[in-house]
């Protein structure tokens, strides 16, 4: 059997044939990787995009619990930040005693990564009862106090002479701010 | 001298059969570059995203950790001053409880409150008052009793009763 093949119809084939191994070629060597390549980084983005959502979340219910812890603590976060006004506190707990007198704030150190001041004071009371109603309401005060050791109690006639300590507590960064 | 009775073709490089061949091919070349355009497009969308993530992921967590200070902050705030309310609390209820503790017959003059122990300056009709109404209590509460005496001048006696803790049980307290 003979096949007649002419000349343009044998250029044809060779076209064919070379724009074919071309299309493949491209096909298995460019196009296949790239779109496994793009699979993988699809992949990839929408983990992180997962992982954003959960840290996102997170983030949320973090901000939720500070907020919180704000609103709960509000006296506390102020009265730490509050720096000592022996002038207000005196103002402020006069009315507990006969008399009242806060000595000038002294460093004394750190206490569980807070600064503490001393403050010396002497006062007159009536009875023991102003002093414990003086007590309850330090409690409740714009700062963080502690009445301290030692305290002198002595009677001066109708009245009772009283020393004693204060701890006032703050904020570390008030080191510098602070008088 | 005419051969044939049809006029001849112009010749053509681009015969209907090649004019078919590029339009498919054509067509399958341009689907294959424009499938690799939009690859390549797709890539680079990605890698701009996952920069843009990694970015907001590293905002979160400093914003996470900034938060977390702040809540472990408040909670030492919130711990120190129940702390230090608790104490005067305390402090409020021993001082009542010490006076308390002194009977009317015996007259206190001057009280020194410390943090191991305490001193008490009176006056007292008789050293059995004082004994038996103010000294026995202040026995079951101290781990040291002195007590001094001295004439006053309606003829009671002067007392000084100085007492102290436990240095081991006031270490075990704190």
């Amino acid at each position: 059997m003979k096949i007649n093949l002419s000349r343009q119809n044998i250029y044809l084939f060779a076209l064919s044939v070379f724009l074919l191994i071309f299309v493949l070629v491209f096909s298995f060597s460019i196009l296949i990787p790239e779109g496994k390549e793009y699979r993988i980084k699809r992949g990839e983005v929408n983990v992180e995009s997962r992982e954003l959502k959960q840290l996102s979340d997170f983030s949320l219910e973090t901000e939720v619990i500070l907020q919180k812890l704000q609103s709960d603590n509000l006296h506390i976060i102020t009265a730490f930040e509050n720096i000592f006004n022996a002038q207000r506190f005196e103002k402020q707990y006069k009315s507990f005693f006969s008399s009242l007198e806060v000595s000038k704030k002294s460093k004394v150190g750190d206490e569980d990564g807070f600064s503490v001041y001393e403050v010396n004071t002497s006062s007159e009371i009536s009875s023991p009862k102003s002093f414990y109603d003086f007590l309850d309401a330090v409690n409740k005060s714009d700062w963080i106090i502690a009445v301290n050791f030692p305290i002198n109690f002595k009677r001066d006639s109708e009245m009772i002479s009283s020393s004693f300590t204060m701890k006032v507590y703050g904020n570390k960064k008030d080191l510098n701010s602070s008088k | 001298m005419r051969y044939s009775y049809i006029k001849p073709r112009t010749k053509t490089l681009f015969t209907k059969d090649i004019q078919l061949l590029f339009a498919f091919f054509g067509v399958t070349i341009f689907m294959l570059f424009s499938t690799y355009a939009f690859l390549l497009f797709r890539d680079y969308r990605f890698n701009q995203d996952r920069a843009e993530i990694n970015m907001k992921k590293e905002e979160l967590r400093i914003h996470i950790s900034k938060m977390n200070k702040q809540i472990s902050s408040i909670e030492q705030q919130s711990m120190l001053s129940e702390k230090v309310f608790t104490k005067n609390s305390v402090l409020k209820e021993s001082i009542n409880n010490l006076f308390d503790l002194v009977p009317g017959r015996i007259t206190l003059s001057e009280a020194k409150i410390m943090e191991n122990g305490l001193i008490l300056y009176g006056i007292t009709p008789n050293k059995d008052v004082y004994n038996f109404m103010l000294q026995a209590p202040l026995r079951s509460i101290f781990y040291k009793t002195y007590s001094s005496f001295y004439p006053a001048k309606n003829g009671w006696l002067r007392f000084v009763s100085t007492n102290y803790m436990n240095e081991e049980e006031l270490g075990s307290e704190d």
